[in-house]
């Protein structure tokens, strides 16, 4: 028997590409993670078989070109010039065929096998352009060249057989382009001097090319004495060179070019107008969280009687089989409660993601950069930090991640500062319960005041920072327009996908383990085991807390409990409050009911004005510990993450205070 | 003239990039170079502007659409 023989090939492409679709489309449910559909960070890995191989495939994040400039050029670059790679997979984006082919043209020089997916060929077809299949692949030295669509998942087989066929062939790209005498001899010059330096090295030509490019990366990877030869840069003339080439390529094999359909200009003309395209972006984030609100609380009922049936089911048994009764109070009061109250926001979480990951999908967000780029302009930072922006309002990790494609460092770090305020999708139970709690008759309105509140104290702290530093602005937006597109049911499904199942992963882990530290916490005092958790362990933490809530009207001492509690998991807020007042079922109106009862049995003067210095509050302190673990990861600094927290926590007590105290005077 | 005076569906000629390196380069990846023809598809007041280039849209921003310098691209026929 033989043994199955592993390949490995990297994904290579342009943004918007098509890469993950095509990527996901050939890994199909081995996929280990999917990313935000368009920001892939970091590089992925997935596994297919194919006629008796392994293949390993690699999908790196968008590039335009391999210089490194950026993460993302970083991170792929890296990848690609590993020798582990047997094939380097390009996918080309056929609709917009000019640029994609840049990069192409770069990856030939890198030496190493090449296969070409053209994507989009459906598009191309649409648009009445044809594409000559014969002459491209002669063009690009007689690399295979397989018209594929990505979403529609054809031609897939086709590629991998040309990816194995080529690696068995184990022939190397040609070097098709040639540069003028001038560049081509200072070439040659250099590689004779990198084969002495470097015998062992695989891409001797594009090593040189990039020498005479003066890349530092590669000057620094492997130094040798150039200054003979590269008298300057010719990065220029290089990049000149290529374009000048792919302009004749292009010609030979792009067939009426004009006639290229206007659909993505004619709803460009509306949604990238000068006035019209911010309050349709509005409307359309409008849209989407009532749509959260109203369908995913349509749902809501089935898991809600679901989980009542199971908590009631649960104890019964429990008490059946004669377990004790600390344990069944610890399973149906503890860990039901706290996780089950999380699972009836499935729903609401579900059709969060579903309209961002379509949103994304379609090609808009990268319009929303363009339209909100005057206003984040007047705040120091380009249309593109609103992105990781919105990102935020599914969850907070991926999109202090996402801030990697900001082009400055000082962008990079003032966007994890305002990202947090975005309200997270963790965040939305803890408005659901409050405002419905507190707000019946408006609860849709007021929860959705949290959203706008969290924009624009973002927008404010980002403002007043680039005053304190008194930065110069540089508007330089720089972002790629896709065209529009349905989006991919396997794309959205995929992330959608992911995304609960980060949710349920952590209902189980996370909010499991808090439940069980609250759980004791609030049933154990110095005693032992105590009947009134006003004599816990909880509750005497809670108090120490209380003199410094008490003028956020939040002075409480459960109240403390939960909001320390919420640093591991926002939901852990909502899941604490059911523990603490012992309400099996949060979500449903009986249960909303008792909680308002119990809490104002506590404390009587607790009214709508103390439910909404909650919620603000909760808005705006620390995110949960992913999020900070993933601050600290990204900006390498404890201390700017220490800080940042410093400041959530003590804006978010200054905010609730002067609410409380303000509405307070109002009020009375 | 510089491309942040260029007005809307007209065709222009790069002359020059006058930008930081770094974005310089960037922007001759993404097929901006002297001599390349661009097309001002949407534009919005004393801000950013929309492009079309080697058959793809870009967004730019003020400071760097007023850094490049372009030529009117004359109508033949």
């Amino acid at each position: 028997m033989k043994d199955k023989k592993t390949i490995r090939v990297a994904c290579v492409g342009n943004p918007n590409c098509g890469k993950t679709t095509l990527f996901n489309a050939l890994t199909g449910s081995r996929l280990k993670v999917a990313n935000w559909p368009g920001v892939t960070v970091e590089k992925i890995e997935g596994q297919t078989s194919y006629e008796g191989y392994e293949i390993a495939l690699l999908d790196t994040p968008g590039i335009y070109s391999l210089t490194c400039y950026t993460i993302e050029e970083k991170v792929t670059r890296q990848c690609v010039m590993d020798d582990d790679i047997d094939v380097i997979l390009n996918i080309v984006d056929a609709s917009s065929l000019e640029r994609n082919l840049y990069l192409t043209l770069q990856l030939l020089e890198l030496g190493k096998p090449v296969v070409l997916a053209l994507n989009m060929m459906d598009i191309v077809k649409e648009r009445g352009m044809e594409i000559d299949l014969h002459r491209l692949p002669e063009m690009l030295g007689d690399i295979p060249v397989v018209p594929v669509s990505a979403a529609k998942r054809t031609g897939l087989d086709i590629l991998l057989h040309a990816v194995l066929h080529h690696y068995e062939e184990k022939k190397n790209a040609e070097y098709i382009l040639q540069y003028p005498e001038e560049i081509e001899n200072k070439i040659a010059k250099l590689e004779v001097m990198m084969q002495a330096h470097y015998p062992t090295h695989s891409s001797v030509r594009w090593h040189a090319i990039k020498l005479l490019e003066d890349d530092e990366e590669v000057k620094n990877e492997h130094p040798i004495q150039v200054s003979n030869v590269v008298d300057k840069s010719y990065e220029k003339e290089i990049i000149s060179c290529k374009y000048a080439y792919i302009e004749s390529v292009v010609k030979e094999v792009l067939f009426h070019k004009s006639r290229k359909a206007a659909t993505t200009d004619k709803a460009d003309r509306l949604l990238t107008h000068e006035w019209l395209g911010l309050p349709v972006f509005l409307c359309i984030m409008g849209l989407v969280f009532f749509l959260t609100f109203t369908i995913g609380d349509a749902l809501k009922g089935v898991f809600e009687s679901a989980l009542e049936l199971f908590s009631g089911w649960a104890g019964e048994l429990l008490a059946g089989i004669g377990a004790a009764d600390w344990l069944v109070s610890l399973i149906v009061d503890g860990i039901i409660t706290g996780v089950g109250g999380i699972l009836t926001f499935l729903p609401n979480i579900f059709i969060l993601f579903l309209a961002l990951a379509i949103l994304e999908d379609s090609g808009y967000m990268s319009r929303v950069a363009y339209v909100m780029d005057s206003i984040m302009g007047k705040v120091g930072l380009s249309g593109k930090a609103f992105l990781p922006m919105i990102l935020g309002f599914g969850c907070t990790v991926p999109a202090i991640m996402a801030t990697r494609a900001l082009e400055t460092e000082q962008d990079r770090k003032k966007t994890m500062i305002i990202t947090p305020f975005m309200s997270c999708s963790a965040r939305l139970p803890i408005y659901v319960i409050f405002s419905e709690m507190f707000f019946p008759d408006c609860a849709g309105l007021v929860a959705f005041s949290f959203y706008m509140i969290g924009m624009a104290v973002a927008i404010i702290t980002a403002l007043v920072t680039s005053r304190i530093r008194k930065e110069r602005t540089n508007n330089s937006l720089l972002i790629e327009l896709p065209e529009y597109k349905r989006p991919n049911v396997r794309t959205v499904g995929i992330y959608v996908w992911n995304k609960l199942k980060d949710y349920l992963t952590k209902a189980g882990t996370t909010i499991f383990i808090a439940s069980i530290v609250i759980w004791f916490v609030l049933n154990f005092g110095i005693r032992g085991m105590v009947d009134n958790p006003a004599d816990s362990f909880g509750a005497m933490i809670g108090r120490l807390l209380v003199p410094l809530l008490a003028p956020a009207g939040l002075g409480m001492w459960q109240i403390a409990v939960a909001l320390i509690s919420g640093i591991s998991a926002k939901e852990v807020v909502v899941s604490s409050f059911s523990v603490l007042f012992g309400v099996s079922n949060t979500n449903s109106a009986a249960g909303m009911a008792s909680i308002v009862a119990n809490v104002q049995a506590q404390n009587p003067a607790f009214g709508p004005l103390n439910a909404y210095c909650l919620m603000l509050f909760c808005l705006l302190y620390i995110p949960c510990v992913a999020a900070v673990a993933t601050i600290r990861k990204e900006s390498g600094s404890w201390k700017f993450t220490g800080r940042l927290m410093a400041f959530q926590v003590l804006l978010a007590w200054l905010a609730a205070v002067a609410v409380f105290q303000i509405g307070s005077l109002f009020l009375s | 003239m510089t491309l942040y005076e260029a007005q809307k569906n007209q065709e222009y000629t790069i002359e020059g990039l006058f930008v930081e390196e770094a974005v310089t380069r960037r922007l001759q990846a993404l097929g901006l170079n002297d001599g390349t023809r661009v097309k001002v598809l949407n534009k919005k007041k004393r801000g950013a502007l929309i492009i079309q280039v080697r058959g793809t849209r870009l967004a730019l921003g003020r400071h760097l659409s007023s850094n490049i310098e372009i030529r009117e691209e004359r109508h033949e026929g």
